[in-house]
């Protein structure tokens, strides 16, 4: 017998018994039968900070090496789309803001749009402005706390309070327009909640202007850092293709170099009106995802000032009093305001029959509803194509052949929320 | 509400349609069982035996590409005879729209007739089935492991057939509408029960 192979043999760590003697073994094993011969199983998650929430991975790996991966999920299931079914439409919209917890106002854009398009209606132009709005500072609220916790990942401790810094001056304006800062409904079924108080488009201007220096000053930290360059260029790179096959959208798909944008493809909201670009990459690695969320919140905030400079008093409600609430002062005189009140309130209303998808690019990619309508004032099936779960898909196909440590900076590049995964 | 149908939709999405029709028409005689008829946007009703044809079919021909698959999903209509719709959502970056394929699939326990040995809950080998897709799009692995999870259909020929959100001993397919969810169905005098309305499956008998 060889010296090597009389090494091989003492450290051999197939058999069981070593792994029943390891007092430290709780939570790893060996998986003597896989096709890459006896591996180490090692489970990573639910409770590991690098996986953003409550992801299970198990993993496989020989060495450092992962052969294998599976992702687990469900920890955060709340069958949101069971309780859809049995509230009426517009009981719905605060469900939809707990589903992606990071973008509360997209999920309410895309509920209201898909609504909407059911009943045949189309809010007015300054409803929709401010829903681009909203929608674009969750966009960048989200993209922040990205920024955030990937960065701090990766050991940069202060990109993350950087980007928690920005994001309350975002959810102080959530708070200024509805009373609430992260799970504001704002945004419901025939318009907004409310016009948005005096003030409004001021602290809206003051943070473009607060905000653009401080991306220059993200990259200034991270763009050409050899630290940040060396832990994330060439990681998790997996042609545009695949990712396609895998159902991976956003802006994970366009750091391989895509440029699909579903406002673009399929504007909603006045998209179509708006001068902006999408950002792609060109090697689909944890890099350019890095450099195309960075680039996406100067989009966002190119959006943001142009739909403020268009914004023009008038009313942020549709005039049909069958879906939305009549103005309160209208209670004190009509008769017929006090109705429609009380049965919206009590019964909601009854959209005709039918079945629509409508899909919004939320954060980390499309975010699609598919909407069954029985003519009855609750949803009868309302389905919530989810853009984490198709990331959490594709996790397998980045994390195998590479080293356990990259999986962090996998994970962190890919942006899910598992609130939004699991619904 | 105005009960009066919503009109069709216009435009590009009316076109992609009819292109995608003429397609699968055209490659693929007798694949298609017509539109199901569904407003505002309607959806190309496929004959379960030939859904794997007429997915590869979408995904590969040069004039239609659609690479992009977003969703399956199910709709449980109770009372109904086939009760399943499938609902595939597919989209083409090339021409920069979507399209919905719908296979309609019959419970194997027959409507009024016999059940399951546990309504709620079927075996395996009791489910209904229809073949998997995930051999054309990987990324619909996941998706119909949801379907499997939450509405008990199986995908024959998926390579990982598991639940994916629900605990894996769960009993029960929650999406189903004779699922009951919570509460107790107690007899009182002036109606059938006195559980929240969702223990009540909508389309029950009352």
């Amino acid at each position: 017998m060889s010296e090597l192979e009389t090494l091989v043999s003492e450290h051999d760590v197939s058999g069981a018994a070593q792994v029943a003697s390891a007092p430290y073994a709780e939570g790893l094993h060996h998986v003597a039968d896989t096709p890459d011969g006896p591996l180490m199983e090692l489970n990573m998650g639910p409770q590991h900070p690098s996986t953003h929430g409550v992801l299970r991975l198990v993993l496989r790996v020989e060495g450092e090496v992962v052969r294998y991966c599976d992702p687990d999920i469900g920890y955060l299931h709340t069958g949101f789309e069971k309780d859809f079914e049995r509230v009426t439409y517009h009981q719905c919209t605060p469900f939809t803001d707990r589903m992606d917890y990071l973008s509360p106002l997209g999920n309410n854009l895309g509920y209201a749009l898909t609504v909407e398009k059911l009943l045949g209606e189309t809010v007015p132009v300054r409803a929709q402005r401010i829903r681009v709005i909203l929608a674009e500072l969750a966009r960048i609220g989200s993209h922040l706390i990205w920024l955030g916790t990937h960065a701090l990942d990766l050991g940069a401790q202060s990109a993350f309070l950087y980007g928690w810094r920005e994001r309350e001056k975002i959810l102080e304006i959530n708070e200024m327009i509805s009373g609430v800062r992260m799970m504001t409904s704002f945004i419901r079924v025939g318009g907004l909640m409310a016009d948005t108080p005096p003030g409004f488009e001021d602290a809206v201007r003051e943070f473009v202007r607060y905000f653009r220096p401080r991306c220059d000053e993200y990259e200034d930290m991270l763009t050409s850092n050899p630290l940040w360059l060396d832990r994330t260029r060439g990681l998790g790179a997996v042609g545009p293709e695949k990712l396609m096959e895998l159902g991976v959208g956003g802006p994970v798909l366009r750091a391989a170099g895509v440029a699909h944008d579903v406002r673009r493809d399929e504007p909603y909201s006045g998209y179509e009106d708006y001068d902006f670009a999408i950002p792609t990459g060109v090697h689909s690695d944890v890099y350019d995802r890095y450099l195309v969320r960075i680039q996406e919140m100067r989009e966002s905030i190119n959006i943001v000032e142009q739909a403020v400079a268009r914004l023009e008093p008038g009313p942020v409600v549709i005039d049909n009093r069958k879906v939305v609430l009549p103005p309160r002062h209208e209670l004190d005189t009509s008769m017929e305001a006090v109705i429609h009140h009380f049965k919206l309130v009590t019964e909601g209303f009854r959209p005709p029959a039918g079945e629509l998808y409508v899909g919004v690019e939320g954060p980390r990619g499309e975010l699609g509803y598919h909407l069954v309508s029985d003519a009855s004032n609750k949803p009868y099936r309302l389905k919530v194509r989810a853009p984490s779960f198709s990331l959490i898909a594709a996790i397998p196909d980045m994390v195998v052949g590479g080293l356990v440590a990259d999986v962090v900076a996998i994970l962190g590049s890919l942006d899910f929320v598992l609130g939004d995964s699991d619904r | 509400m105005a009960d009066a149908p919503q009109g069709a939709e216009t435009g590009a999405a009316v076109d992609l349609l009819q292109q995608v029709r003429a397609t699968i028409d055209d490659r693929l005689p007798g694949a298609l069982a017509g539109d199901d008829g569904s407003r505002p946007e309607p959806a190309l009703l496929v004959a379960v035996d030939r859904l794997v044809e007429v997915c590869r079919l979408l995904k590969e021909d040069p004039a239609l590409e659609f690479r992009l698959p977003l969703h399956v999903t199910a709709v449980d209509w109770l009372t109904r005879e086939p009760r399943f719709d499938l609902v595939y959502e597919l989209r083409s970056l090339k021409l920069k729209g979507r399209v919905r394929l719908k296979v309609r699939l019959a419970d194997t326990a027959p409507a009024g007739g016999g059940v399951y040995a546990d309504v709620a809950a079927p075996t395996m080998a009791e489910m209904p089935v229809l073949p998997s897709v995930s051999g054309v799009w990987p990324g619909m692995a996941c998706h119909e492991r949801e379907v499997f999870d939450l509405f008990g259909i199986r995908f024959e020929g998926h390579p990982d057939m598991r639940r994916i959100l629900m605990p894996s001993d769960w009993e029960g397919h929650p999406l189903r509408k004779d699922y009951v969810s919570f509460g107790e169905p107690v007899k009182f005098t002036d109606r059938g029960s006195f559980a929240p309305d969702s223990a009540v499956p909508r389309g029950a008998p009352d």
